[in-house]
């Protein structure tokens, strides 16, 4: 068993308890998932206490096991490595259950848990009124065993049986309100997706597999770059393996070109969008790439491809989030923004800043899907931005708090967006990346603009709300507020506690030790942080450009007081038409995919059907009719008269005796 | 008696030829029973024959063709029996009417 903790060399089994408490944070919400879905529906109103109860346990778990890792360092440097049984033994093809601990594996829990948690708890008030309420609180509990057995996991297969589990439970809960025709087609396109990209995912596990023979992550980390130095492989090979990893996390955090499954998932309830498709699972692939660092330190190559995914993403849905009228698919593009800004960060080789800005975005985006989701609770389930407006003083908790989620992700200091977006963008300019880095300026105008745009539309100027609707517009329970103000909290803090100071703040001291050795390979500048010089001008430069996008969102949409300027929006929508309907219409993508995939695509199947009906199924079903035709024609021969047969036999016999004479001859 | 063994095979060839002939072309099922003996009687004399001329086989011939005897005698029997059996069930002695196998 302790194979790879001599081979990590600093890696420890841990006492019980924290093998106990590790396994814990998985037996638990399982054992909620299994109870609501036996008994929830008797539970009734009551069905989510055990969901909830279970969560709340999880998280102080959760959250000691981050002490011990994180402030005590119980587990030294190399982190927590048990095995809990081996799950497959096939000849040279052994696999473990084993869990791992690290300090990236405990961040990600804090986002995890914690988002977790305050989105089980605002689904309460959400949920309250829905009749399958006991159903979803049993698929969340699944959801949050998935997502922590995908950070808790020590080995690839484990993380890839996660992997799918998470996409079954996203699939599951995009799905919720299964009679809705759109939310149904919602959830298969999010699965279908994510198969592709699941596809490449599996291919590179296998790849790893027959290349070093082992799939635990401390022995591939060590033994891939080994067999690359010493020749047992080829360069391209390691960029290969590291491609396939990545093409399984272009899918999982929707990247370009397999992002347009996310924007669709919203149909599910928004307590769903806020934690799955904003806060946890999506940052997976984010997840993906930086634990498998010491491989892609490995292959620059594949570094630039990543980079080049996550900036083009970036900007690609900020450029659609800028029209989009529904209020969660302005913040599901958002999402993908904010995605690409990690991967584009991970490609440069800025691997903590990027998990930074993931921690800092779980948060804030948590923060905003859940304030949508109590503003359309408000408006009694309106998505369209078109016809709210006005909200400020009917909802003052709920503006308040997407007030902060707002200034955080534009960027504004000191909100936790700034440090870590401009962490990111700094560290990309430095490692060699300017491109990167202006092009995630420019997107961070656009994304100050759209979300005050989102403000506006919502909050401020004049109501477009139904005027039945009007006067029953009343601010969410506390059980949903209550979740708004515990992640505004860190929305504004977190940022300067885990990145003040800049570049060597907390948050690099604790990953430190997880990105040592694939910042050495990469050979990354270190320079001191120079308020007064590089780093001061470009912090000036993107703060200036997101207080530019800001104001002009302010100016065009309302702002408090400001009255929204609709003539000016709409001089300019026409002056700019085509960008416009780019825009508008998503860049046309869903409408490439359709005619890739299914016209060409099934242009193509017809053809392949027309091959297998008249060739493949053609051969057989000739066989079987040149056997019975000939069947057919060999039955004139059986007369059934016994004299026929006798010539037969004589002839036979004569042919027989012939041949003897000439053979002997 | 001739003191060629090549007489006795001919005249062999010639009854076993006959009896083929009366066998394929004879349509009376009791026809083609006498047929059938005359090919054994024909065999039977081809094995005397060799019995009495090779030396290797002498005294031998003489109880292979009792054998031969025996079995077309117990051949006979049970043939006769069927064709008898048939008749009555068709009341034709002839066999290209007994066409039922094919079915």
């Amino acid at each position: 068993m302790p194979l790879f903790a001599e081979a990590s060399g600093t890696g420890t089994t841990g006492t019980q308890l924290d093998q106990m408490m590790v396994l814990a944070l998985l037996v638990l919400p399982l054992i909620g998932f299994a109870l609501t879905a036996l008994v929830g529906r008797r539970l009734g109103g009551k069905s989510w206490i055990v969901a909830v109860a279970v969560m709340v346990v999880t998280w102080i778990i959760a959250m000691a096991l981050v002490y011990q890792t994180l402030i005590v360092g119980a587990f030294g440097e190399g982190g927590l490595h048990f095995e809990l049984y081996r799950w497959i033994e096939a000849g040279d093809f052994r696999v473990d259950v084993d869990f791992g601990v690290d300090a990236l594996t405990a961040v990600m829990l804090i986002v995890v848990t914690t988002v977790g948690m305050l989105v089980h708890v605002y689904s309460i008030g959400y949920m309250a009124h829905d009749p399958g309420r006991w159903r979803f609180f049993a698929y969340l509990n699944f959801f949050m065993f998935s997502m922590l057995l995908l950070v808790l996991a020590d080995n690839f297969l484990l993380l890839f049986a996660a992997w799918e589990l998470v996409g079954l439970s996203s699939y599951l809960l995009i799905g919720f309100w299964y009679r809705r025709r759109s939310a149904a087609l919602a959830a298969k396109k999010a699965f279908i997706v994510n198969r592709v990209g699941d596809l490449g995912f599996a291919l590179g596990i296998m790849a790893i597999w027959t290349t070093v023979g082992t799939l635990n992550y401390t022995e591939v980390f060590q033994l891939l770059p080994e067999a690359l130095a010493s020749g047992a492989i080829e360069p391209w090979m390691m960029i290969g393996i590291c491609l396939l990893l990545f093409a399984g996390a272009v899918g999982k955090s929707a990247q370009f070109p397999l992002h347009v499954w996310l924007p669709d998932a919203m149909e599910g309830p928004t307590p769903v969008s806020a934690l799955i498709h904003a806060a946890t699972m999506v940052n997976a692939g984010v997840y993906l790439v930086a634990r498998a660092n010491p491989l892609f330190a490995q292959a620059p190559e594949a570094l630039v491809v990543v980079a080049a995914v996550g900036i083009f993403t970036c900007l690609m849905a900020a450029t659609i989030a800028l029209t989009q009228t529904d209020i969660k698919r302005v913040l599901a593009y958002s999402t993908l923004s904010q995605l690409g800004y990690m991967f584009a960060a991970l490609g440069t080789g800025a691997f903590i800043p990027a998990i930074f800005h993931l921690v800092t975005h779980g948060f804030f985006k948590g923060l905003l899907f859940l304030g949508s989701g109590s503003v359309i609770h408000a408006v009694h389930e309106e998505q369209d931005m078109d016809r709210m407006g006005g909200l400020r003083r009917k909802i003052r908790v709920t503006h308040i708090t997407m007030l902060v989620g707002s200034l955080a992700i534009a960027g504004i200091p000191p909100l936790a967006g700034f440090w870590s977006k401009d962490e990111l963008l700094a560290e990309s300019f430095k490692f060699g990346f300017p491109w990167v880095w202006a092009i995630g300026v420019g997107v961070s105008l656009l994304t100050a603009f759209y979300m005050f745009r989102l403000m506006g539309k919502t909050f401020y100027g004049p109501s477009n709300v139904d005027p039945h609707v009007e006067p029953k517009i009343h601010e969410s329970p506390p059980s949903m507020t209550g979740p708004l103000i515990l992640l505004a909290i860190p929305s504004i803090f977190i940022g300067i506690l885990l990145g003040f100071p800049p570049e060597s703040g907390p948050i690099h001291t604790l990953l430190e030790p997880v990105f040592h050795g694939a910042e050495e390979t990469l050979a990354l500048p270190h320079e001191p942080y120079t308020v007064f010089g590089l780093d001061g001008i470009l912090l000036g430069v993107s703060v200036a450009v997101a207080v530019i996008g800001m104001v002009a969102g302010w100016r065009l949409f309302g702002f408090f007081r400001l009255a929204p300027r609709t003539q000016t929006v709409r001089t300019l929508t026409d002056r700019l038409r085509m960008p416009y309907r780019v825009s508008k219409n998503k860049w046309y993508f869903d409408e490439l995919n359709d005619l890739l995939f299914v016209r060409i695509g099934g242009l193509v199947a017809r053809g392949l059907w027309w091959f297998d009906v008249h060739v493949i199924d053609g051969a057989v079903n000739g066989v079987a009719a040149a056997t019975q035709s000939s069947g057919r024609g060999l039955r004139h021969i059986q007369t059934g008269r016994v004299q026929n047969y006798a010539l037969g036999i004589a002839g036979g016999l004569l042919l027989m005796a012939i041949g003897y004479l000439v053979v002997a001859r | 008696m001739s003191q060629s063994l090549d007489a006795y095979l001919i005249l062999s060839g010639l009854l076993f030829a006959i009896g083929t002939f009366g066998f394929l072309a004879k349509r009376n099922a009791i026809a083609m029973l006498m047929s059938i003996e005359l090919m054994l009687n024909a065999v039977n004399l081809a094995i005397v024959a060799f019995g009495a001329f090779v030396p290797a086989l002498a005294g031998q011939g003489a109880v292979i063709a009792l054998f031969v005897m025996a079995v077309a005698a117990a051949e006979a029997t049970v043939g006769l029996a069927i064709v008898i059996a048939i008749y009555r069930n068709r009341r034709t002695p002839l066999v290209d009417e007994y066409a039922s196998m094919r079915e």
